[in-house]
């Protein structure tokens, strides 16, 4: 039976705030890595950091030894940009790791990731110089142009290609709690895993429960960092920890959770009944709200590819609602990032040493 | 000492003001905010200090019968032969942004713009609504959820609006009411000489106006912080009617050319390449003897000046011109990267050297100029 635990509250906005800010494109994690293995340390037994980059914060079971592992996995990358090339002027061009609308683009302020690093945004034509009809074109990535301000000797001395560029925006504080930020998508889930961790400190599940800040989720065919996490760590059960689709104006209810509404737990291929039916039943039992989301085939995260290294692990999704995902003012509220570190810690703390899902019929 | 020192040396360009500018709100109609900065910076430096009908800063240095209120300064000056001109610098203390037009029930601000804001600069970016600066997002929908057809067209102002966080009307309405102006929120920085920040056009203009009034002009000046430019020129219309100077230089941020793959004739001015004059754009024709004075002092100064590309764009010069009985006129600006985007540049020496220019020219107009 699931006991309630209390999440402190008051801390996590703060905790969105510092590590929605914290850089880190797909390949470029280290940019974030040790400050998010500080934050595990601060309350997990061990931190470990694999050769590929993953970090893991481990919390030591009751149970007798050996013990079974609970995965609990939300990416540490934000969707950003590589500088590809420097352009006579010093204005550079860049690729995006990460799915962009290039809409939200124009006028946008980024950090370059040189040493030191430097602000530029993402240049536009004033109404003035516009040739008609130039404003209704949208300007595709590859006519995109970022600005430095900078002499082009001192761009081309210091911004290698292949240099990191993120969005820039400092965290909105909006109504309501809400917080605006480039990086919810997966930083509030590495805030949900930080909060977890925090409350299964102080009441102990029988089972070892993992942590983990994966790479490179945002890129690739491959969640490659799920996968080698969950080859590594050897769980018998996975969940990855994601940004969903928050209501708003324009997307169709069957597509979004709401803001406030607390987690979206994800049903289809990609989930084992089992343990949808046990966070569903942790939900109902710490009065925590939830939402249903119906995904078929792909969830389109870290469950992928959990779901189907080493001999299968059986996996669940659990979502945290947010609008405007992969633009610069992803909206999250930190509520619904508190009900999933209870739902999760609730749902681990309840899990018997015996459970299984593989079946011996015969 | 005399009304108009002859102290030689141009004050100092103050950057203090920009960043405290740039910083402050002020779309059209209500620049308010803008002209308490401005009047705490210059109110121990002129010597009288008015705001006019609709909301221009008047201040005048060294103008006979200033302070009378209402009188006229050209007819009180022209009695008097070989007086010093009287000379009008306006800078325009407005920006570019946005009015609240509608909170929808679910909370969502509808807005519309207040001057020329290219609609792909408004996705996925952050405002100030208000007097208390509610924060508010424009988001879109997810790449995720967006159809191959709609993902090729540009997201009209009109169905974008401003998320505050809040959860209905009533919620929003506590924050925030119809009317309210919103702007870009951006913060001013400096790196190396660069300065970014929002509204430089024309806070740019605003800050070298009040950094020349820092120390008495040689010749008789009326400063003028203008309102309402960026929605028709309009607020020095009115102003130089009350001012009558017997010739103008306004004072702007205006745009820059560079951008990659620019021609020569496209990426002028640049940034970096010192004050811009104007011959003409669709406003004005700048004053042929006007612009060879400035053009002058800056050759003998040795400061590198350049070209505004002619016949783009409009400034608060073109309403002056044509205010009484004409008003010869001219515009020096600072070439500014980004204007009516959420964030621009300029360069810091760009600024100095503005300031520098038209200290000089007016010392020049006060030696030179005769209305004959």
């Amino acid at each position: 039976m699931p006991t309630a635990i209390d999440v402190r509250h008051g801390s996590t906005a703060d905790w969105l705030r510092h590590i929605t800010s914290l850089p880190g494109v797909p390949g470029h994690e280290h940019a974030a890595a040790p400050e998010i293995a500080r934050v595990f340390g601060q309350f997990a037994d061990r931190v470990t950091r694999d050769p590929i980059g993953n970090v893991y914060g481990w919390i030591d079971g009751t149970g007798e030894t050996p013990r079974p592992r609970a995965l609990l996995a939300a990416h540490m990358d934000r969707i950003g940009f590589l500088v590809k090339r420097i352009e006579k002027g010093g204005f550079l061009r860049v690729t995006s790791v990460g799915g962009f609308d290039p809409r939200t683009l124009p006028g946008k302020e980024v950090m370059v990731h040189s040493k030191p690093p430097m602000p530029a945004l993402f240049g536009t034509k004033p109404p003035h110089l516009q040739a008609r009809g130039e404003s209704e074109k949208v300007v595709p990535l590859h006519e995109l142009y970022l600005d430095t301000g900078r002499p082009e000797a001192e761009v081309r001395r210091r911004v290698p290609i292949g240099t990191m560029v993120t969005l820039r925006q400092p965290p909105v504080d909006l109504l309501n709690g809400r917080i605006a930020s480039p990086g919810m998508d997966d930083r509030a889930g590495v805030v949900v895993v930080i909060r977890t961790l925090e409350l299964l400190r102080d009441r102990r599940p029988e089972w070892d429960v993992v942590g983990v800040a994966t790479i490179e989720e945002e890129f690739g065919t491959v969640f490659l960092g799920a996968r080698t996490a969950t080859e590594r760590v050897d769980p018998r059960l996975g969940i990855a920890i994601d940004v969903s689709h928050g209501d708003m104006l324009g997307a169709r209810e069957a597509d979004t959770i709401p803001l406030g509404g607390g987690p979206g737990l994800t049903v289809g291929s990609n989930v084992h009944p089992r343990v949808f039916e046990g966070l569903r039943a942790t939900a109902r039992s710490l009065k925590i709200p939830y939402h249903v989301e119906a995904y078929p085939a792909s969830s389109g995260t870290d469950a992928m590819d959990i779901q189907i290294a080493r001999e299968g692990i059986p996996t669940a999704v659990l979502g945290i609602p947010c609008r405007y995902m992969h633009s610069g003012v992803e909206t999250v509220e930190p509520r619904d990032v508190d009900a999933c570190a209870r739902l999760l810690a609730g749902y681990v703390a309840g899990l018997a040493s015996d459970w299984s899902v593989t079946e011996v019929l015969k | 000492m005399s009304a108009n020192g002859a102290r030689g040396a141009a004050p100092a360009f103050r950057e203090d003001f920009l960043e405290s500018l740039s910083n402050a709100a002020g779309v059209s109609g209500d620049e308010h905010r803008v002209r308490e900065i401005v009047a705490a910076a210059v109110r121990d430096r002129v010597d009288t200090l008015e705001v006019d009908a609709m909301g221009s800063l008047v201040a005048r240095i060294g103008v006979e019968g200033a302070g009378v209120r209402n009188g006229n300064a050209r007819t009180n000056g022209s009695a008097r032969k070989g007086r010093l001109p009287h000379v009008m610098l306006c800078a325009h203390m407005d920006e570019v942004g946005f009015m609240i037009t509608a909170i929808e029930k679910e909370g969502r601000l509808r807005f519309r713009r207040a001057g020329g804001i290219d609609p792909r600069v408004l996705v996925g970016q952050v405002f100030r609504v208000g007097g208390a600066g509610v924060r508010g997002v424009t988001g879109i929908l997810p790449p995720h959820l967006v159809s191959h057809t709609e993902e090729d067209k540009v997201i009209a102002a009109d169905d974008l609006y401003i998320d505050i966080g809040a959860s209905s009307r009533e919620d929003a309405m506590r924050h925030v009411a119809i009317g309210d102006t919103a702007v870009f929120d951006t913060t001013y920085e400096a790196w190396g000489s660069v300065r970014k920040g929002k509204a430089f056009d024309d806070r740019a203009g605003c800050a070298v106006l009040a950094s020349l009034v820092q120390e008495r002009p040689p010749v008789p000046v009326t400063a003028v912080w203008s309102v309402q430019e960026e929605v028709g020129l309009r607020g020095a219309t009115a102003a130089a009617r009350r001012v009558a100077p017997d010739l103008a230089i306004v004072l702007e941020g205006t745009a820059s050319g560079e951008t990659p793959g620019a021609g020569p004739e496209e990426s002028a001015p640049r940034m970096g390449g010192g004050p811009t004059l104007t011959v003409h754009d669709r406003s004005l024709m700048a004053d042929a003897r006007l612009v060879d004075l400035l053009r002058r002092t800056a050759a003998e100064r040795r400061i590198p000046t350049q070209w505004k590309r002619p016949g783009i764009g409009g400034t608060d010069a073109g309403r002056i011109a044509l205010s009484g009985a004409g008003v010869p006129s001219a515009v020096v600006s600072v070439p500014c990267r980004y204007i009516h985007a959420p964030a621009a540049y300029l360069d810091v020496r760009d600024a100095r050297r503005t300031v520098e220019l038209v200290w000089h020219a007016l010392r020049a107009i006060g030696k030179e100029w005769s209305e004959s």
